[in-house]
């Protein structure tokens, strides 16, 4: 009996594993890219350690007649081979990887955050002359914030991530969320954005627009804000949690 | 004793004669409230369900649980690297193989515990299993300490993470390296000290190898039973922590960081609460730019010893009157020696 429930819990966390890691891109909703070949070896693992306890379940009733004779043989001890009653925590989280994947953290989380203090860069190269320029929420939040040329000014720029709604003046921000490990360390870029209507909460977008004058250009003083020109619905990326440029939107 | 539901397998009856020649003539007794609980129990239950359903698809929920779940999924393999570690060791390595390595006297070898703790490449997860083996196998519970708390913050791997966080900035990792080795060798110094064994549960001091038995299968039951009882309470840390995400936002924490004491507390607690893997948590430092640099040193050096994950794997290892105790102190030791070290370094 309680082989088979030592069998069952290392079959489902394996299993709940490959599913995410192996079969789908669904682990991407909670820890980085990196992951993926530690995730599938756990899971294979896994998977394999509940064969072996199945394995050496029927070999030992062929044996004697007692699949349980190694709990009998360690009543006393309950060390080595008992389940643990903690074990049984594990159910929840490993149904959880395989039927009912909760979904990437988006506008909940990153309307709950301040907006993440983007480091510091030392020297700003010319900005290319492509228009509208990609560029990523930090890149943007540096070129208002601390370069000093200015070279932002006027120019028409193309942002891209998630809308949450809200905040003064009807204006909505464009936030992408960061992590360094999982979605437990998760910080949060936002660019606030002007536009005639505001987007449903955690709709991906691209925003082309212009920056929003304020304060003065390359301080602390500017706001991160963007007039918008246009405001286009994309796919929600498959690896969110980062703040990377997207390929371009086809025209 | 006989369990089936829920999982759906088919579990062989064995046993207990007695009690199913109890159940077969007792049902008939109580049909109508068999018949009326199979009329009302599935439907109450549905009914639960679909408002649970309602409740956790809510977005705090969501959030919630994909926060819990990433935490999991993160530790995981590590974890299964510490228990596959931890029963290898068990089943093994002679125990005469650390008597050679480490010194006779305790006090030299909390040190050298704690250097050899650049050994172990995982993030903190992985140590509780491995020390607790170490302690089974004979190695003197200060020892192991030190190379519970030295190991996921010294090895290579979260090292190299650290001067990559911090590009152009070596006496972060210089800090980062003697803070968290001055706390693990005084927490080891301080169990000598004042530490009692009957904090600890009761250790099931298993001799290795006992002749007579599969050295493989018995590698393979310890590692399974030390994985699943780990997992259990990396799951209860993983709530925890979950729950402290979601519930207090950031906005009301940053509030704190304005003056330099208030920092080291804040980003100490922050630690402490976000449970970040050692091997990332210098990213996360890094990110935190509105800090002071002793800050940012307290905040990885007290995230791989303490955290919210880890004070459950311990209780569940080593017994709860072990783990308060020893956190509590570890976090006092760990901020003295990063503002010590930091203050000199930094």
């Amino acid at each position: 009996m309680r082989r088979a429930l030592r069998m069952t819990l290392l079959l489902l966390v394996g299993a709940g594993l490959l599913r995410v890691a192996l079969f789908t891109d669904l682990y991407l909703r909670y820890v980085k890219q990196g992951m993926r070949p530690l995730l599938i070896a756990s899971g294979a693992l896994l998977v394999l350690l509940a064969a072996a306890e199945a394995v050496s379940g029927a070999r030992r009733r062929e044996d004697d007649g007692h699949g349980d004779d190694e709990e009998q043989e360690h009543g006393h001890g309950h060390h080595a081979s008992g389940t643990p009653r903690a074990a049984w925590l594990l159910l929840p989280p490993a149904l959880s990887l395989l039927l009912w994947a909760p979904p990437a953290l988006g506008a909940y989380t990153a309307a709950r955050q301040p907006a993440q203090p983007v480091t510091r860069a030392s020297d700003f190269d010319p900005l290319p002359a492509t228009s509208p320029l990609p560029l990523t929420l930090s890149d943007f939040t540096r070129r208002v914030r601390q370069d000093d040329t200015q070279a932002i000014k006027g120019r028409v720029v193309r942002l891209t991530g998630f809308v949450t709604p809200g905040g003064r003046d009807g204006d909505w921000s464009l936030n992408r969320i960061i992590i360094s490990c999982c979605a437990a360390d998760a910080r949060t870029v936002k660019v606030r954005v002007r536009s005639p209507h505001t987007p449903a909460a955690d709709t991906w977008v691209t925003v082309t627009g212009t920056w929003r004058p304020g304060g003065t250009l390359g301080t602390a003083s500017a706001p991160v804000a963007l007039e918008a020109r246009s405001v286009r619905k994309v796919a929600k990326p498959v690896n969110a949690y980062t703040d990377a440029l997207l390929p371009a939107p086809s025209e | 004793m006989r369990v089936t539901g829920g999982t759906g397998t088919v579990v062989p009856v064995e046993g207990d004669p007695a009690a199913s020649e109890e159940d077969e003539p007792g049902w008939p007794r109580y049909w109508p409230l068999l018949l009326l609980g199979a009329a009302v129990v599935p439907g109450g239950l549905l009914w639960v369900l679909h408002l649970g359903n309602r409740w956790m698809e809510t977005p705090a929920m969501q959030a919630w649980r994909t926060v819990c779940l990433a935490v999991v999924v993160q530790a995981l393999p590590f974890l299964l690297l510490g228990t596959l570690l931890s029963g290898a060791i068990n089943a093994f390595v002679p125990a005469r193989v650390f008597q050679r390595v480490l010194p006779r006297r305790p006090v030299y070898a909390v040190p050298v515990a704690g250097v050899a703790g650049v050994i172990l490449p995982g993030c903190e997860c992985a140590s509780v299993p491995v020390a607790n083996s170490l302690i089974k196998r004979g190695v003197t519970p200060a020892a192991a300490f030190t190379f519970l708390l030295s190991a996921p913050a010294i090895n290579p791997v979260v090292l190299t993470a650290t001067a990559v966080a911090f590009p152009g900035d070596p006496a972060m990792v210089l800090a980062r390296l003697l803070a968290s080795l001055g706390t693990a060798s005084v927490m080891g110094w301080l169990w000598l000290w004042l530490g009692r064994p009957e904090w600890l549960r009761p250790v099931v001091r298993t001799s290795g190898h006992r002749t007579g038995r599969h050295r493989l299968r018995e590698f393979r039951v310890g590692f399974q039973h030390d994985f699943l009882q780990a997992g259990g309470f990396l799951v209860v840390g993983a709530v925890a922590a979950a729950t402290f995400n979601v519930t207090v936002p950031r906005s009301v924490l940053d509030t704190f960081s304005g003056t330099p004491w208030l920092s080291v507390g804040f980003l100490v607690v922050l630690a402490i609460v976000l449970a970040v893997c050692s091997e990332a948590d210098a990213f996360v430092a890094a990110s935190l730019s509105g800090f002071s640099p002793v800050a940012r040193l307290a905040f990885m050096v007290v995230g791989p010893m303490v955290d919210l994950k880890l004070i459950a794997l311990q209780a569940g290892t080593f017994g709860r009157a072990f783990a308060f105790r020893f956190s509590a102190a570890t976090v006092v030791v760990a901020v003295l020696s990063s503002v010590l070290i930091g203050g000199v370094l930094l």
